[in-house]
């Protein structure tokens, strides 16, 4: 044997080396992680179904995760708790249901791990989305006015139009949520990672 | 059985034929023999040491002179 | 001088044009292919651009949405300009280094047709709202399909042409080519299969996007960028390697540090430390293989920098070697907890990122087509003046790029770091660095229009026939060997 045995079966082995450390392993820690059940029968976490699915499906679609992250980072590092994202950092048992996990690597806007318990208005939510400057002055989000439509108010005032701040109103219409706009606040309204977990000392 | 597990075995087998068929025939054609000259390898006698093999348009310097040219 | 060149019967310039001929239609059309979408990729970029700092711009569509415009800039960019500009030079390399016909020309030429049409295709998922969502990975489970299946004539086009040398020697470009061309099949299958075939769950899915993504750029952009620079700097100069031995180790160092690095994308996040840990240490050890190299390249240039004014391919190939070394310790500390856990989720990343692919891989793309397109159609470049704007308008946009959202990026991280400074703030602060982004996209823009051109000129066949078929401008130099 020479040299070229060394060279090509470490081309090889380096890789399928790493796949297994990287992604092998985790996956037979982790893989098997079950929720939680507490004493009354709840169960944390839950698979998203219904609104929370579609929405988290509209999550996806538009690239939400590309300015938000869902994670909270420990106690000690980064200052996620302190500024009110989380009572806890979040562990790989919050994400047992979610294919892919939207954990996210950018955080041009706030973490969003625990915004059903920050923001629990749902008009807030749909106004925010229909234009982020009435509820967030300065902030450089997307306005989403595609996932609302406009109906002239003599036409008739829906019962689930959006009840804008003085100066915001649209004038002669009142802005209506679509489907997929109701359906996105609802999986907001379920990012909710407050639970204890065992992994995570009181 | 998830068939996806079919998809990437076999990715796996691929690579496995692949490597064993290149270390057969490294092994046979005793590759890796002149380390040494190995970084004279990419010259010849036609482009050889000491030719620089590439200028602006025109054979032109960036300043606008000419170089020689061979 | 050589023993294996002395033995062959054609002489070295003949055989050296009938391979650069064999090239032709595979490469020009990977080339020209690349170009396109390095021309679209750039409109998204500056659209992207544009939205971060007035997010009114363009947003009443919702296909022109900023989640959905980033993706598909990136996908572009990645598996359109990147991954085209770089098979296409990888196969003209494999050729040349072998000295064989290249094989294969017409199912590599529909082959590239096929990776535009998935390319466009991808992209088009992405705006109607079908993109995934996994960072590197955006494109719907069915195109990743037909990208493994073209990347199997990739990679047999390569294998044939590796097996069938008529040279002795494997030189260190060939092992950087061989690794790429038989690593990255095997992430983007194994990535896909687990992430959207769903074969892992919940945030293995995570550690395996991260794995991936980091790859394309260590198991695949950079030994293709590297194998370039290890054959054209001392080509272009007309100087062997400084040292071959280092070189050799830096790819096996480069090989079994590399692909460990990925899981720093996730410090802080919901994984095991160990994980993390094994993500930072990978990282940390890159630092051999990034010294070897950037030691090796600054030796074998010394005393040569002169050349930078003669030789557009030195200019975009040496600044992409600087780059590559400057990213890669960049990469090595900002894996490290205290470092990260200020610049991670911020601009600074971005940064990092397109010092990598754009600074080091696009620039050394660069710098090879400037070399290799000539010597495909026997044409020169048509305006030295069209060269001198596209260097100048991609290195100072790059530099302009790095520096604002690099300064910028610390300045968010530490500002979101302090609880005291409210989001909002924290928004505000950032809004100067995000205009001076999109000055360096305009910059970066018309760089890439000049080259576009030139491009166009050069495979319209518009430019001076070269003295020789098939062979370059070629500057004597006096006392250019030591």
């Amino acid at each position: 044997m020479n040299r070229a045995v060394f060279l090509y079966v470490g081309v090889l082995l380096t890789v399928l080396l790493s796949f297994t450390g990287l992604v092998s392993i985790p996956e037979k820690q982790l893989g098997g992680l079950q929720p939680l059940v507490d004493a009354d029968g709840t169960q944390y976490p839950v698979p998203p179904t219904g609104m929370v699915a579609e929405g988290r499906g509209v999550y996806i679609a538009d690239g939400c995760i590309y300015c938000h992250s869902q994670q909270v980072r420990p106690e000690g590092f980064g200052d996620d708790i302190e500024r009110g994202w989380g009572t806890r950092r979040t562990v790989a048992r919050d994400h047992i249901y979610d294919s892919p996990p939207l954990l996210g690597t950018m955080r041009t806007g706030p973490d969003l791990a625990n915004i059903a318990v920050r923001q629990p208005s749902e008009n807030w939510h749909l106004l925010h989305l229909y234009n982020p400057r009435i509820t967030s002055p300065g902030s450089n989000m997307p306005a989403f006015p595609f996932l609302f439509r406009k109906v002239p108010v003599e036409v008739q005032v829906p019962h689930d139009a959006l009840s804008f701040p003085p100066g915001w109103e649209v004038p002669g219409y009142s802005v209506v949520p679509s489907r997929r706009a109701k359906a996105l606040v609802a999986y907001l309204k379920s990012l909710d990672h407050s639970h204890p977990v065992p992994e995570v000392p009181q | 059985m998830n068939p996806i597990y079919a998809v990437v075995w076999g990715v796996v087998a691929l690579f496995g034929v692949t490597a064993v068929y290149g270390l057969v025939w490294a092994i046979r054609s005793g590759q890796m023999r002149d380390f040494g000259r190995g970084a004279l390898s990419i010259f010849d006698d036609e482009e050889p040491v000491g030719m620089v093999t590439d200028a602006f348009p025109g054979g032109q310097t960036a300043d606008g002179e000419t170089g020689d040219r061979s | 001088m050589n023993a294996a060149t002395s033995s062959d019967a054609a002489p070295a310039a003949a055989w050296r044009a009938e391979v650069d001929a064999s090239c032709a239609y595979p490469v020009v059309a990977f080339f020209v292919s690349a170009v396109f979408w390095l021309l679209f990729g750039t409109v998204l970029a500056l659209l992207a651009s544009i939205k971060m700092h007035t997010p009114g711009f363009l947003s009443g569509a919702e296909w022109l949405t900023f989640g959905r415009v980033r993706p598909v800039h990136l996908n572009t960019m990645i598996y359109g300009w990147g991954s085209m500009a770089g098979v296409g030079t990888l196969l003209w390399l494999q050729a040349r280094l072998s000295r064989v016909r290249l094989p294969l020309q017409l199912p590599l030429v529909v082959g590239c047709a096929l990776w535009d049409l998935g390319v466009a295709g991808g992209s088009i998922a992405i705006l109607t709202g079908h993109g995934t969502s996994v960072e590197w990975l955006e494109f719907p489970y069915g195109w990743s399909f037909l990208f493994a299946g073209i990347f199997v004539v990739v990679m047999a086009a390569s294998l044939m042409m590796f097996s069938a040398r008529r040279v002795g020697h494997v030189y260190v470009s060939q092992w950087y080519l061989f690794g790429a061309v038989l690593w990255f099949p095997f992430l983007y299958v194994m990535a896909n299969a687990l992430i959207h075939g769903a074969l892992a769950r919940g945030v293995v899915q995570a550690a395996t996007n991260w794995w991936f993504a980091h790859n394309v750029l260590g198991l695949w952009f950079t030994p293709i960028g590297l194998a370039t620079v290890y054959y054209l700097l001392p080509k272009v100069l007309g100087r062997p390697i400084h040292s071959y031995y280092l070189s050799l180790l830096g790819f096996w160092t480069l090989a079994l540090f590399y692909n460990w690095a990925g899981t720093h994308h996730l410090v802080g996040g919901p994984l095991p430390a160990w994980l993390i840990t094994v993500g930072i240490v990978g990282s940390v050890m890159m630092f051999i293989p990034v010294t070897t190299v950037a030691v090796n390249h600054h030796m074998t240039m010394k005393g040569h920098f002169a050349l930078l004014k003669v030789s557009p391919t030195l200019r975009f190939i040496v600044l992409g070697a600087m780059s590559y070394t400057v990213v890669s310790f960049q990469g090595s500390l900002q894996s490290l907890r205290t470092v990260n856990e200020v610049t991670h989720f911020t601009h600074y990343t971005i940064a990092h990122a397109h010092l990598g692919v754009y600074g080091f891989f696009t620039m050394v793309m660069f710098g090879a087509i400037y070399y290799i397109a000539p010597r495909l159609t026997g044409r020169e470049w048509s305006s030295p003046r069209l060269i001198k704007i596209h260097f100048w308008g991609t290195a100072l946009g790059m530099a302009v790029y790095w520096i604002g959202l690099t300064w910028g990026g610390i300045l968010q991280g530490l500002a979101m770091d302090n609880p005291d400074v409210a989001f909002l703030d924290v928004v505000r602060h950032t809004m100067p660095y995000l205009w001076s982004r999109t000055f360096a996209g305009v910059l970066m823009a018309v760089g890439h229009v000049a080259f576009a051109i030139l491009v166009w000129r050069m495979f319209t066949l518009k430019g001076r026939r070269l003295p020789e078929p098939a062979s370059a401008p070629v500057v004597a130099m006096a006392g250019g060997a030591q």
